[in-house]
């Protein structure tokens, strides 16, 4: 009795796993191979159009970071409203931006055509562009008619390589400093002031830390690096792509960011703190000062998440000796090159960047447009009191554009690694800097 | 050795036991916990003011982990299947036949499955790039038989070895060919073996990563591992789901287990031990 | 006769039994292997469009020219009319230069309908097939264009520095596009491998594997065998144990590691909050992020997952040591030790030898759990050499170097498989096989 369930049991694996092997199709033996034969490829359109029209509609995907508020999602609705034929998919990525990436670099190196609009990083574009990885936009702009006057002049650039307009500007940022309006008094102007309030008022109204930042081995280290090392008047590198970071400047940029993460102010685990990390740790009341996008304005202002309502100040970043240096980040809007729909992700990167969908993703998601006539807007300049400040707007003017090549991936590794290793106290700082400008010159000359 | 057990002994055990199942006892509290509690000042406790099975929700409706544990299945499904065929025949030849080569072959097989996957990555991703296999379940199946191709022909040939000889014998006698023979003498008597040897492949197939991670890179084709690795929020990790997930992912392998655990053991010995 | 010619059947029958697992394994596994050898000893790069194929010799990416080199011809001829005096016969000379090498290139006639084609394609928002992109041109012609296009590119250099370019650094840009259109042969040799051989960060890399494979599988084979030499006995809820123990061998390892990472948690992790309670670390946060202790937490999670699979093995061993030895050692008066060290050990020193040579070859190659709980970090501390390959391959898109370590990962388990057999005997291979 037994052994005849076996065979017979077997005998039916098998059968499935020979036809569904020759990908073999319509057997009803076995339920199991059936639905995976069906299911390869075609069968997420399957499921997922289920119920609307079958034929006309396309479907493309948006791929981006997780985004917790409602912005994206009601984006896509307003898109779709205007454009029933077409269906938007969002693709969510990790927010760890080294992560998302690594993910896009290998899906497009795939040259799969899984994606139709990419969001990038501002460092991105000239690599993904070089890679040949998108759609160059210019017959479109030109065709369309799109200004680009109308957008912020660094986002406009970051998408910009060899000349041609690779990405279009959705969002900027530019790093800003948070802090209790409870209990600082007076918002400190420079690094110095910072480190020296922050150990002070660590653990009052029950903090537990100072100052918190994005120390983990990630893109986060290389902005924290880079808008140090501009604070005290360095650069990373000079106009032709070579290293200009061995210079008296950076190192005392470098200097100033290592006595910052080594100081008791500071959490000792900084070097795993991610913006994730910063921000609950700020919202949960649990640090005085933090560095972050403007992001987090509006999650540290809603009840159901934040312990910090209304007790929040935003401030430009400190000086170092040179000047206030924010690092500009924010992302923009691409067209993968293998997007089997090029036509409609077109037009959905063209409703990204129009004025309504800034406006959306501005009031929903507090991120700072990049369409100027946007930060006249009434109900945009509620969202934020940042985006009705003209010393925000002009401070995103004049933000340090992280360096502009397309080995950013590259030397961005670089500078994670030799920083914190600087940090952790494995190398001196100025070895940190001879060694990283070594690297990052062998990586040019090659 | 046969002392009998005291309660030091079980003491020793229950500890041992209690290590083992930590983790598991701790994520399974944290996808019940309220999130609320997951943070901060009930972090650490056992008991707290609010459970819910919301996280479980979620995971299913905010994030697509049908899909993903339909994609395992399938492709460990398909491995097995494929993989089973392929080496009881292969294995039947081994054990009972005569062919130049063999010792060759066997070594062969013994070099493949000890090659370091991530030595054959490279030009694996550029096949199935341009063969149009990526974000497919055929990516998958195609490299997991292949690994699985030398373990599934040692069991097999360990299980076919084990039967008597007599018994071919007699069938040959009345004039029965080696496939007949093969297919309505043996296999049905190496069935059990089949069977351990399904389970196993199963499970190799439902813990790949590195190739899932790198072939089917697409939400809707990805497989558990990778979507449990891909598991993010925006700036935090949402540990309340990322627990509800491994508690679902890791249900149906601990009933595997409890089920079939003296077929698994003997499968996972048989190599290492002569019996 | 008759025998003979049954022998030759069974033959026949043998090897087609054979075949489809042998093709398999050649097209799957032997092929790759041979070929990531091959693709190492290449500058390979997806992200580079001159490079992102094998190249040995020269050639033209047809999209890609036919997106950059009209644009830069009709910017150079608006400059041209822009400018005046000195500038404008230089321009206007260049641009007829950069017309004649597009001319000279077109006449070509093959590549001339090449490119309308493209175009035409381009024009229609439709995506240009793979095949279609590369074109082979001989080596004096591409050698030719590309000087050209530098020499322009140069001369374009020139009059920025002067002033009379309006749209400057788009006509560079364009320049270098086109320029990046011609595909030069990237075969570099063992290249990759001085290179990296001369890197820290290989060596590193091998360290960090060296180590993490020595501690884990030295602390996995001790406590599988304290584990399997108490559970070498009959007591009561036995099954119970050993089902509890293969529960973490089950779980895939990426799972486990995500566990783990939330039980490490810097500030709300259980088994972090132990340790620094214990005095065992500094403090909470240290476990995921100092140097020493997250090579500790990845071992610890690996010794979790494999040592309860370990003891299973060498249990399995214990049992068919027959009670009949132990039984005549006992009534030549030895002790439990002596039993041990003379019955015990060399009975289950084949069933030892096997499991420490496969647990090595696992942990030598450890991915999964290092990626998902560390990533590699802190500051690379705990990246693995697969790990090392695979961001090459995949973050960086270097598949050439990326390859050129994975090789390395393979002699490596090349090597150790060898120095065991040579130490161990070829048997503890072969036993495998049953």
């Amino acid at each position: 009795m037994s052994k005849k369930w076996w065979s017979a049991g077997s005998a039916v694996t098998l059968a499935g796993g020979l036809l569904a092997g020759c990908g073999g199709t319509g057997d009803d033996v076995n339920p199991a191979a059936d639905t995976a034969s069906n299911g390869q490829a075609s069968a997420s359109e399957q499921t997922q159009a289920g119920g609307g029209q079958p034929a006309s509609k396309v479907k493309i995907v948006f791929g981006q970071g997780a985004d917790q508020t409602d912005g994206t999602k009601k984006l896509v609705e307003a898109f779709e409203a205007k454009h029933p034929e077409i269906d938007v998919d969002v693709r969510e990525f990790p927010n760890d931006s080294t992560q998302m990436h690594d993910q896009l670099v290998t899906i497009l190196g795939g040259k799969s055509p899984e994606l139709d609009v990419v969001n990038l990083d501002v460092v991105w574009p000239a690599e993904f562009a070089q890679a040949g990885f998108l759609l160059p936009l210019d017959r479109y702009i030109q065709n369309d008619g799109l200004d680009l006057s109308q957008y912020l002049e660094g986002g406009v650039n970051a998408g910009n390589y060899n000349g041609q307009q690779w990405a279009l500007p959705r969002y900027n940022n530019s790093g800003l400093l948070y802090y209790r309006t409870d209990l600082v008094k007076e918002v400190p102007k420079t690094w110095d002031e910072l480190l020296k309030q922050a150990e002070e008022l660590k653990g009052k109204g029950g903090t537990q830390y100072g100052y918190v930042s994005q120390g983990k081995q990630y893109e986060g280290l290389t902005v924290g690096f880079t808008e140090l090392v501009g604070a005290y008047g360095g650069t990373i590198l000079d106009e032709n792509g070579r290293s200009a970071v061995n210079s008296p400047e950076a190192l005392k940029g470098l200097k100033k960011l290592i006595e910052i993460y080594t100081s008791p102010a500071v959490p000792s685990n900084i070097n795993t703190f991610t913006e994730k990390e910063t921000l609950n740790a700020f919202i949960e009341g649990r640090a005085v000062f933090a560095r972050h996008w403007p992001a987090l304005y509006a999650q540290a202002n809603d009840p159901s998440k934040s312990k910090v309502v209304g007790k929040v100040g935003i401030a430009p970043l400190p000086a170092g000796d040179a000047r206030s240096a924010a690092a500009l980040g924010g992302w923009l809007g691409a067209i993968s090159k293998y997007s089997e729909h090029p036509k409609e992700a077109w037009e959905f990167l063209k409703f990204l960047v129009s004025e309504e969908g800034e406006k959306i993703i501005a009031v929903n998601s507090t991120q700072t447009p990049t369409y100027l006539k946007l930060f006249d807007d009434a109900e945009v300049q509620q969202a934020s009191p940042l985006f009705a400040s003209r010393d925000f707007v002009n401070g995103l003017k004049s933000a340090v554009p992280r360096a502009i090549t397309p080995d950013y991936a590259k030397i961005s590794g670089l500078i994670q690694v030799e920083v914190s290793k600087a940090i952790a106290g494995q190398q001196t700082p100025e070895q940190a800097l001879a060694n990283l400008e070594k690297q990052i010159d062998q990586n040019a000359a090659k | 050795m046969n002392k009998r057990a005291g309660p030091a002994f079980y003491a020793v055990v229950a500890v041992f036991v209690l290590i083992v199942l930590f983790p598991f006892f701790w994520v399974f509290l944290a996808s019940v916990k309220a999130p609320a509690y997951l943070y901060g000042d009930y972090a650490f406790d056992v008991i707290v003011p609010k459970y819910t099975i919301d996280q479980y929700v979620s995971v299913f409706t905010n994030h697509p982990f049908g899909r993903y544990l339909l994609n395992s299945f399938a492709v460990g499904l398909l491995t097995m299947g494929v993989s089973l065929v392929v080496a009881s025949f292969a294995s039947y030849a081994i054990a009972r036949l005569h062919f130049w080569g063999k010792s060759f072959f066997l070594g062969v097989l013994l070099a493949v499955s000890m090659f370091p996957q991530i030595a054959t990555l490279s030009p694996l991703f550029l096949f199935m790039q341009s063969a149009g296999l990526r974000n497919t379940y055929a990516g998958l199946v195609i490299p997991y038989t292949t690994y699985a191709l030398p373990l599934a022909i040692w069991y097999l040939t360990t299980f076919f070895r084990k039967i008597p000889y007599e018994l071919e014998e007699a069938a040959k006698m009345d004039g029965a060919s080696v496939l007949v023979v093969f297919g309505k003498v043996l296999l049905p008597l190496v069935a059990p073996g089949l069977f351990t040897t399904a389970i196993i492949v199963f499970v190799d197939a439902w813990h790949e990563f590195l190739i899932a991670l790198t072939i089917n890179t697409k939400e809707a084709m990805m497989t558990v591992p990778v979507g449990i690795a891909m598991f993010q929020g925006e700036f935090t990790f949402p540990w309340g789901e990322i627990s509800a997930a491994t508690v679902t992912v890791t249900f149906p392998i601990i009933v595997l287990v409890l089920l079939f655990q003296s077929r698994i053991i003997s499968g996972l010995t048989s190599g290492a031990v002569k019996e | 006769m008759r025998f003979r010619q049954r022998i030759r059947t069974a033959n026949w029958t043998a090897y087609a039994m054979v075949l489809p697992a042998v093709l398999i394994i050649a097209v799957i596994a032997v092929w790759p292997l041979i070929r990531t050898f091959w693709i190492s000893m290449y500058d390979l790069r997806l992200n580079d469009p001159a490079r992102n194929e094998l190249n040995v010799s020269y050639g033209i990416n047809a999209e890609k020219y036919a997106n950059s080199m009209p644009l830069l011809l009709s910017l150079l001829n608006k400059e041209a009319e822009a400018a005046s005096g000195k500038s404008h016969t230089e321009l206007r000379e260049l641009a007829d230069r950069l017309a004649r090498a597009d001319a000279g290139l077109r006449e070509d006639a093959a590549l001339q309908t090449r490119l309308d084609r493209i175009n035409a394609l381009l024009d229609d928002f439709k995506p240009v097939p793979a095949d279609m992109q590369n074109i082979h041109i001989d080596k004096t012609g591409a050698e030719r264009m590309r000087s050209e296009l530098s020499g322009i590119g140069q001369s374009l250099q020139t009059l920025k520095e002067q002033g009379a370019l309006s749209r400057a650094d788009e006509a560079i840009g364009l320049a270098k596009a086109v320029q990046q259109s011609f595909t030069v042969p990237n075969f570099v040799g063992f290249g990759h491998y001085a290179r990296l051989l001369s890197e820290p960060r290989l060596w590193e890399a091998l360290d960090h594997t060296a180590l993490f494979t020595a501690i884990a599988v030295a602390l996995e084979m001790l406590a599988g065998l304290l584990i399997a030499l108490l559970m070498n006995r009959a007591f009561r809820g036995r099954g119970l144990v050993r089902a509890a123990v293969l529960i973490p061998w089950a779980t895939p390892t990426a799972v486990s590691a995500m566990i783990w990472h939330f039980l490490y948690d810097g500030q709300n992790g259980i088994v972090a909050k132990l340790f620094a309670e214990i005095g065992l670390i500094p403090d909470m946060g240290a476990l995921l992020s100092t140097r020493a202790w997250a090579l500790f937490a990845v071992v610890l999670a690996d010794v979790w997952k494999t040592a309860p699979f370990v003891a299973l093995l060498l249990l399995a061993g214990l049992q068919t040591i027959s009670a009949s030895l132990y039984e005549a050692a006992q009534m030549d008066g030895a002790s439990r030790w002596k039993q041990f060290v003379h019955v015990t050990v060399p009975m289950l020193k084949p069933t030892f030898f096997v499991a420490l040579l496969f647990r090595t070859l696992d942990a030598f190659r450890v991915f999964d759990l290092i990626y998902v709980l560390t990533g590699g970090g802190p500051a690379n501390s705990t990246e693995s050499i697969s790990i090392y390959a695979y961001k090459t391959m995949f973050a960086e898109l270097d598949f050439g170097a990326g390859s050129a370590l994975s090789v390395i990962v393979f002699a490596c388990v090349l090597l150790i498989s060898i120095v065991y057999v040579k130490l161990l005997g070829g048997e503890v291979l072969s036993r495998r096989i049953g």
